[in-house]
């Protein structure tokens, strides 16, 4: 499973109004069920938040990745979103995010689950990365950079731990 | 007239030089103690100067004063609520662990030097405890950040465990002149020596603290009054028949321990005193021996030296903490192989010569072997070994300055002084820092300017924040303004996201599809990984479960606060 295959263009999301954490979780489960029909927007957003009672997603330089199991996913999915104005997430740094990485799983996918989740860390954690990111114009650009980078991260540090 | 003018040129040179050489020290490597040694040794009688220096008595008097003020040094420095975890371990290493290295060193001494088994015991004794000063000083001077159990079982034993060596070795230099007593006797001495070093150090400790806080005086008064007041309880202390050495270093405890504007002007200056204690000392030491006598022994001191470095300080470490503390294997290395021996082996070697022990070169010329061989080896390889054994934690971003701010007497505010360094800071508005309720933003210093801070100014990269806060603040705070870099290492170690410590494990379990026994469901995660490492955790405590790797990431008290997930891949 690799997660350039489980994000795909339209789920990347560009300039998204923020508002608040849980107005932006809300809106990504919204969105999330409209896209995969199987999902329950109430049911994701509760597994969201409550991922984020048990110790925020935000991982520090303005990037956050809220992450869930979720009985209703069939296959990992992924989301990205970049809001216009970052949002106070709690985040470990104290600094408000703009970037946000979410990843659902299904239940029964518990290494799955984390091997995702350390790819999409090492992605985040890349300062370039970042940069690039926040300085694409277009969904389409955002798209292409964060696949360039899933890739890269995969070609080199496959072999590496996290 | 002359006399006194080459003392003021010659300690005033030495000194110096021993600073200047402070810096060679980082680049070169070599550990600072040893430096301060070599220079009293190249300016002795066997070195450039040839300075004839044997006057015991004296070098008797000023190693005494250089101990104490390390140890007075060392225990305010020391926080008591590093005794959570360090305390009983490092009282028995202090006890029983000083015992058994003395026991195994003694014995080997006994067989390369030929001696007689209380001769042999003797040498042990000497060089039974680890040195307080080498242990501080290597610990702080290197930069090395160890975890919390390593760090305070380290200090603390190093604080603790001369009396037990002071009282072996006064015991057997009595045994060797001949004026011993019974056996009852020897064992009250030893429970006076301790006991009446705690009571005294603690109780005396306690008063002085308060006195401290109490009173209203200069600045620069309170570190004298605070030396002076240490001077007397160890003098008292001895005079009773206790350990004056134990005594002070608690009454520096407590007196550390106290909070109060006191404190900000005691620490700098006790900072200093003991660096003048330590190089004093070492440099005293260094024109005590003779290198030219100490080549006589030099062969069988080594075997000495690395007996107690491989065989003795290990086991009596291995002895000492695996049957009671749950300690990891790495952490009982990492505190084997920092049994840095210093000063106090040195000092306590003059005891046999002005005991008048037959043979009592032998004892002087040995334990300097030794202590040169451990700084050298244990104290060269002290960073590296620290980030082998794994037993280091990453540190974060401190204040680049703080200080009181002397408004309230008690639970004062600081200033904490901040670089904005972190990429992600630059062009964020005040409001939007996650800020801790109680502290604000006072001045903001852009291009040699001082701006005024409002909640919609944006942070640029290279501002110098002025912040008014408590010091409960400062996590928050040195969180807020961690650098890329650090936050970087942090991340590798703690792993990249993190858990609250009093969420359930139910939940937990929840978010990442775990399987729990039914009587962890109810656990706090806190409580479940305090478990798992056996109770007592510290930063940088790990487990691996479930395929992630569970790092205790932040403490209060004994209560993990924070779990850090560190993903495989």
């Amino acid at each position: 499973m690799t997660l350039s295959s489980i994000l795909p263009p339209e789920r990347t999301l560009f300039d998204v109004t923020g508002g608040s954490k849980k107005r932006v979780l809300e809106f990504f489960s919204t969105f999330i069920a409209q896209n995969t029909p199987s999902l329950d927007s109430q049911e994701v957003f509760s597994r969201l938040i409550s991922r984020e009672r048990l110790g925020s997603t935000g991982i520090g330089n303005g990037v956050a990745i809220p992450h869930a199991r979720s009985p209703h996913c069939k296959a990992p999915i992924a989301g990205f979103l970049k809001l216009d104005d970052p949002i106070d997430f709690d985040a470990v740094d104290g600094d408000p995010v703009d970037l946000l990485f979410v990843l659902l799983v299904p239940e029964e996918a518990d290494d799955t689950h984390l091997a995702l989740l350390g790819q999409v860390a090492s992605v985040m954690n890349d300062a370039d990365t970042r940069h690039q990111l926040r300085h694409s114009e277009s969904q389409q650009q955002l798209h292409e950079v964060l696949i360039e980078a899933i890739h890269r991260h995969a070609d080199g540090e496959s072999s590496r731990p996290e | 007239m002359d006399s006194i003018n080459s003392i003021f040129l010659l300690s005033g040179a030495l000194i110096a030089l021993s600073i200047l050489a402070s810096r060679l020290s980082s680049l070169v490597g070599v550990p600072l103690l040893v430096i301060f040694l070599l220079l009293g040794m190249l300016t002795g009688e066997d070195g450039v100067l040839g300075i004839q220096f044997d006057d015991y008595p004296l070098a008797f008097l000023i190693g005494h004063l250089a101990l104490a003020m390390i140890l007075l040094d060392g225990g305010l420095r020391t926080r008591l609520k590093t005794f959570r975890v360090g305390f009983k371990p490092a009282l028995v290493l202090a006890t029983f662990g000083v015992f058994i290295t003395s026991g195994i060193v003694g014995l080997v001494a006994m067989w390369v030097f030929n001696l007689s088994l209380t001769q042999g015991m003797l040498v042990g004794a000497i060089v039974g405890s680890t040195d307080a000063a080498a242990v501080f000083s290597m610990l702080s001077g290197r930069g090395v950040n160890l975890n919390e159990r390593v760090g305070a079982t380290l200090e603390i034993e190093s604080g603790t465990n001369d009396p037990m060596a002071i009282f072996l070795t006064i015991t057997l230099v009595e045994i060797l002149v001949g004026d011993i007593g019974g056996i009852v006797e020897t064992m009250t001495f030893l429970v006076t020596q301790f006991g009446l070093g705690i009571v005294v150090g603690l109780g005396a400790g306690w008063l002085i603290a308060r006195l401290l806080r109490f009173l209203d005086l200069a600045p620069g008064l309170y570190s004298l009054l605070a030396l002076a007041l240490g001077f007397c309880v160890f003098g008292v202390t001895s005079v009773l028949g206790g350990s004056g050495f134990l005594a002070i270093y608690l009454t520096g405890l407590m007196i550390g321990n106290q909070p109060g504007r006191h404190l900000n002007f005691i620490l700098p200056v006790h900072d200093g005193l003991a660096w003048l204690s330590q190089i004093g000392l070492f440099l005293v030491l260094g024109l005590l021996v003779s290198p030219s006598q100490m080549v006589e022994y030099l062969g069988p001191a080594l075997v000495v030296g690395l007996v107690l470095i491989f065989v003795a300080r290990p086991l009596a470490v291995v002895l000492a903490i695996k049957p009671f503390f749950k300690f990891r294997w790495r952490e009982t290395g990492f505190i084997a192989w920092v049994g840095l021996r210093g000063a106090v082996p040195i000092v306590l070697a003059i005891f046999p010569v002005i005991g008048g022990v037959e043979n009592a070169a032998l004892y002087f010329n040995v334990a300097f072997a030794v202590v040169l061989l451990s700084l050298v080896i244990q104290g060269g390889t002290l960073s590296p070994m620290a980030r082998w054994m794994k037993v280091e934690v990453p540190t974060g971003t401190t204040p680049e300055r703080r200080g009181a701010l002397g408004v309230l007497p008690e639970n004062d505010y600081e200033m904490f002084v901040y670089h904005v360094e972190n990429d992600h800071l630059d062009d964020v508005p005040i409001r939007l820092l996650r800020f801790p309720s109680g502290a604000l933003i006072s001045a903001l210093f852009r291009q040699h300017a001082m701006l005024h801070p409002k909640g919609s100014t944006r942070l640029r990269l290279g501002d110098v924040v002025c912040v008014i806060g408590r010091t409960d603040d400062l996590p928050a705070l040195n969180r807020l303004f961690n650098g890329e870099a650090r936050l970087k290492r942090e991340r590798a170690f703690f792993g990249t996201f993190s858990l609250a410590g009093d969420a359930l494990m139910r939940d937990v379990a929840d978010a990442y599809g775990l399987t729990l026994s039914p009587g962890e469901q109810e656990m706090t995660l806190g409580e479940f990984i305090s478990l798992r490492v056996g109770g007592h955790p510290v930063v940088g405590d790990d487990i691996g479960w479930h395929g992630i790797h569970w790092v205790v990431s932040e403490m209060e008290g004994n209560k993990i606060t924070r779990v850090g997930l560190r993903l495989y891949q």
